[in-house]
């Protein structure tokens, strides 16, 4: 099939951990992804959904098995070839924002496009802030930001150079109930633009926003299956909004 | 357009990091500054030395009475040596065929003048007609002492234009008469402006009167202060100098192991003084700006390997985000760069500023040259990569996911 973005073959990861022993966070993990789909990979802590993630978005390395990103072999690329993979392929968004303190939205969200030979840098940016909805804070810095305006940042980050796949490991993870929901809605936003959009959560709650769920135990995939009928966040985070107001 | 771009960022973070910028660049600054005061003085020093020895001339020699007279006691008026005589100059010139012209003179520090009841203090020189052409130095108002004066021991002067101002402001000195001690001579020429001498002194402050005067009827000696020679070719210099040497020493009779009584000042002995004197200031200051610049580069390096520690979540994400291993090594190596041309900047700034007031202070033609403009960019900016080129390079290796921990 054509529209696969990733494909992972028999991925296994080993952290040599001295005295304890080695450490299998992964064990011969094989998946596809296809182009227009919305993944959540769940997991208990510690189960290798960071790990697999990682690999996934090429910022990683497996022990063994290989990875293919739109039919090229990541290990065979150079430190230039990946890292431009990375730059115009690849949106990634932390569970920490890992924005640059000190440092505006605007120049946040422009960071990767130094890397990249696009000319209109600020304007691209602006309109990924746009797109998250944050078009009224782009000289902010991550300080004057709440929790889920830092995250909305990091997506538009994540957006800016218009990648082939996002990936967000834990993107709701530090955040109150009200703005997970506004991420969520803004992913199942983009994904209905067409964007493909992988994300790791250990709530199911959150999981079942996505059309297909990825069930990791122990560093194997224990389940894989399509959500025929996906939560609408959008609707989920209006009732949230009447509930608080009834309640004042 | 990246490494643009990567260039503007590393100079936004020198901003962003204000503190660390500023102790990063300290040293730096300092170190610049001294080699900017040391390379503007230098090359100042050197236009001293050749003004110097342009003014003495190259084909000139001067036979000076005593032995071992320094450059710099020359204009003194201490008691002289008197066994440097008139026949010695007459001998030289006779004897020594490279010899093309010789001005012997004698020379009185502290002279009374007066013109009614204006008032000066002046030196005064007893000169030949030889003297205007070996030291290319004429009137630019009435006429140069002449043979006649000389063998009438004519009681006629030639008016330096400070005592010229001094004693008749405005008005036609020529033709009037004035007095010397107590003896009154007439004022036959207005000498030529030299300004000051490269000591500081002011060479327009002189009055000449012909030798044979001076002699006979002002000091009554019969000995001189110095001879200038003035030869046919520069090449002849050292032979000459032994010529002389060998002659008066034998007219002195000086038998051997006993010093010289006179001193031979060749230009290169000029050259050699005047270098003395600025050489030891300027190893000074060049180890200063050594020990600054070594400093200061090891406190960039040390900063920059703190900073990259730090910041390596940022390299993590940086890397997360597209940058490769060169864009990283090029944004270290540009802070550092950054930081290090910055203080070069400044330093040249500064330096330039002391240098300026040192010139003033010192009496000397210092200026900023390009030199030193180029010396400052090109020692910091060298400086900023040999310092932030391990930092650098250890960055470029650290792996995306660092950015994740
Ligand atoms: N750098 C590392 N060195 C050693 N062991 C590691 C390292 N990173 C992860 N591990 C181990 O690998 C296993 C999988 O870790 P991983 O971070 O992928 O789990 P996770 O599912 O993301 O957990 P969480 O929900 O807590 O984020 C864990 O046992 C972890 O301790
Ligand atoms: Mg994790």
């Amino acid at each position: 099939m054509n529209n696969i973005i990733v494909k992972a073959e028999r991925l296994t990861k080993v952290y040599n951990k001295g005295v304890g022993g080695d450490v299998f966070a992964l064990r011969d993990v094989s998946l596809e992804i296809h182009k227009g789909e919305l993944i959540a990979i769940m997991g208990a802590s510690g189960s290798g959904k960071s790990t697999l993630m990682n690999i996934l978005g090429c910022l990683d390395k497996p022990t063994e098995g290989s990875l293919f990103f739109e039919e090229k072999e990541v290990s065979k690329l150079g430190d230039k070839e990946l890292a431009s993979v990375r730059n115009k392929k690849i949106g990634f968004v932390f569970q920490s924002f890992n924005l640059l303190a000190r440092t505006s939205a605007l120049e946040n969200v422009e960071l990767p496009l130094i890397y990249s030979d696009k000319v209109n840098v600020t304007k691209l940016a602006k309109d990924a802030l746009n797109l998250v909805g944050l078009a009224d804070r782009v000289h902010h810095h991550p300080g004057e930001l709440s929790g889920g305006q830092q995250q909305r940042v990091a997506i538009a980050r994540a957006l800016v150079n218009d990648p082939d796949i996002i990936f967000a490991d834990e993107p709701t993870g530090n955040l109150d109930t009200k703005s997970s929901y506004e991420i969520i809605t803004l992913f199942q936003k983009l994904n209905k633009e067409g964007r493909t959009i992988v994300l790791v959560t250990h709530e199911l709650d959150i999981a079942e926003h996505a059309k297909r769920i990825i069930k990791v135990s122990d560093g194997r995939i224990v389940s894989d299956e399509l959500n025929n009928s996906p939560r609408n966040a959008e609707t989920e985070l209006n009732k949230l909004v009447k509930e608080v107001k009834n309640e004042n | 357009m990246r490494t643009k771009r990567i260039l503007k960022n590393a100079f936004k973070n020198l901003w962003k990091f204000k503190l660390r910028s500023f102790l990063m660049m300290i040293g730096i600054v300092i170190g610049i500054i001294a080699l900017t005061v040391i390379v503007s003085v230098g090359f100042g020093a050197k236009g001293l030395v050749m003004e110097r020895v342009k003014k003495f001339g190259l084909e000139s020699l001067m036979v000076t009475a005593g032995g071992g007279v320094q450059i710099s006691q020359m204009g003194s008026t201490g008691q002289l040596t008197a066994t440097l005589k008139l026949d010695d100059a007459e001998f030289l010139k006779r004897e020594i065929p490279a010899i093309k012209e010789i001005a012997p003179f004698n020379r009185k520090g502290n002279a009374d003048v007066k013109y009614f009841e204006k008032a000066t203090t002046t030196t005064l020189l007893g000169i030949t007609p030889s003297y205007a052409s070996v030291w290319d130095w004429d009137v630019t108002e009435g006429e140069f002492i002449t043979d006649e004066d000389m063998a009438a021991l004519n009681r006629i002067c030639l008016l330096g234009p400070t005592v010229q101002k001094e004693l008749f402001g405005e008005k036609d000195p020529i033709g009037e008469q004035i007095n010397i001690g107590n003896i009154q001579f007439e004022v036959k020429g207005i000498l030529q402006s030299k300004g000051t001498s490269p000591g500081g002194g002011d060479m327009d402050n002189r009055i000449m009167i012909p030798l044979s005067t001076f002699m006979r009827r002002v000091a009554n000696v019969d000995y001189l202060a110095a001879i200038k020679i003035l030869l046919h070719d520069s090449k002849e210099m050292n032979t000459t100098v032994e010529n002389i040497n060998s002659i008066l020493r034998e007219r002195h009779n000086i038998s051997t192991g006993v010093p010289d009584d006179f001193t031979i000042i060749t230009p290169t002995e000029v050259t050699k003084m005047a270098e003395k004197i600025s050489g030891t200031f300027n190893l000074f200051l060049a180890l200063l700006a050594g020990i600054s610049l070594i400093t200061g580069g090891v406190v960039v390096a040390n900063i920059m390997s703190i900073s990259v520690n730090e910041r390596k979540k940022e390299i993590g994400l940086r890397k997360a985000v597209g940058a490769n291993s060169k864009d990283i090594m090029r944004q270290f190596l540009f802070e550092a760069l950054a930081v290090t041309f910055t203080g070069g900047i400044i330093g040249i700034i500064l330096g330039g500023v002391g240098a300026k007031l040192l010139g003033v202070i010192m009496q000397m033609p210092i200026s900023v040259s390009w030199e030193s403009i180029l010396v400052g960019v090109v020692s910091s900016s060298i400086i900023g990569i040999i310092a932030g080129i391990q930092p650098a390079k250890r960055a470029a290796k650290l792996q995306p996911i660092e950015a994740l921990k």
